[in-house]
């Protein structure tokens, strides 16, 4: 990987059928780079999961409202940005969950998903209005095949 | 989500192609559970093999599914698992409440072994 860097920015309708334009953009910013495919793939669920809740969450579905997806990908971690427009929810008591739901709930997975295939994960609210949360991957020896890394 | 639907030694096999994803999965989803529950049939084998990935919301339609043919006194078992939904079963934990089988005869082999 290098000292190369990528970037992607794309902005989304608040539609689950959109999510695969997310993945398949991550993949294509990770293959230049040459990432290992479970590595990406990783990072892809959780930003995918991230995606998921703005368009559920934080824009609640409206066809109105857009999600923001930028992407940074370096030599040293891969940051994405996921911007909903949607009027904020209690991120702090979301954050906090750290075991998984009763086996047979339909929901609450979301966080347990982003924290497994991420370092790190900040929510902010919007100045503007909205929330941001950032997902940060670092690049681990797991992340690069030797051969592409030198 | 496209959902192709046969039958093997019993077992209904649902080929779900596409990404498992919500919005009006969920409803279709449900839809084709309540259908086959009407006609008996509550052995069901849900093929992923031309499923690329699932999110927690697609997690959530899976189970809705396990627990109507649960509470019918079926039975709900996966099969060509791939392995980016592996791993998200796997960080959930998932992976304790799906049986999971390499290929629809192994899967359908276990349910008429099951009903024995």
């Amino acid at each position: 990987m290098g000292s190369r860097r990528e970037k992607m920015e794309m902005i989304i309708p608040s539609d689950f059928k959109y999510l695969g334009a997310v993945d398949a953009a991550v993949q294509d910013l990770a293959r230049e780079l040459s990432c290992a495919q479970r590595w990406i793939n990783d990072f892809s669920a959780a930003l995918i999961e991230a995606c998921s809740n703005a368009i559920e969450h934080g824009n609640k579905l409206s066809k109105n409202k857009m999600v923001r997806v930028v992407v940074n990908l370096n030599g040293q971690q891969i940051v994405a940005r996921v911007h909903d427009e949607g009027d904020g929810f209690d991120y702090k008591k979301y954050l906090s969950e750290t075991s998984p739901p009763d086996p047979l709930s339909e929901r609450g997975r979301g966080i347990l998903i982003m924290k497994a295939f991420t370092d790190r994960l900040k929510y902010s609210a919007r100045p503007e209005g909205g929330t941001c949360l950032e997902l940060v991957k670092n690049c681990d020896a797991e992340a690069v095949p030797k051969a592409a890394a030198e | 989500m496209k959902i192709q639907q046969k039958e093997l030694y019993g077992a209904v096999i649902l080929e779900l192609n596409g990404k498992l994803t919500g919005g009006p999965e969920a409803e279709t989803f449900r839809n084709v559970f309540k259908a086959l529950l009407e006609e008996g049939k509550k052995n069901i084998i849900v093929n992923l093999k031309k499923v690329d990935w699932i999110n927690s919301t697609g997690l959530g339609i899976l189970i809705s599914g396990y627990t109507s043919v649960r509470k019918a006194g079926g039975d709900l078992v996966l099969c060509n698992v791939g392995d980016r939904i592996d791993s998200i079963l796997y960080v959930t934990k998932l992976n304790l409440l799906f049986q999971s089988f390499d290929s629809e005869d192994a899967a359908a082999e276990h349910l008429r072994k099951e009903q024995e």
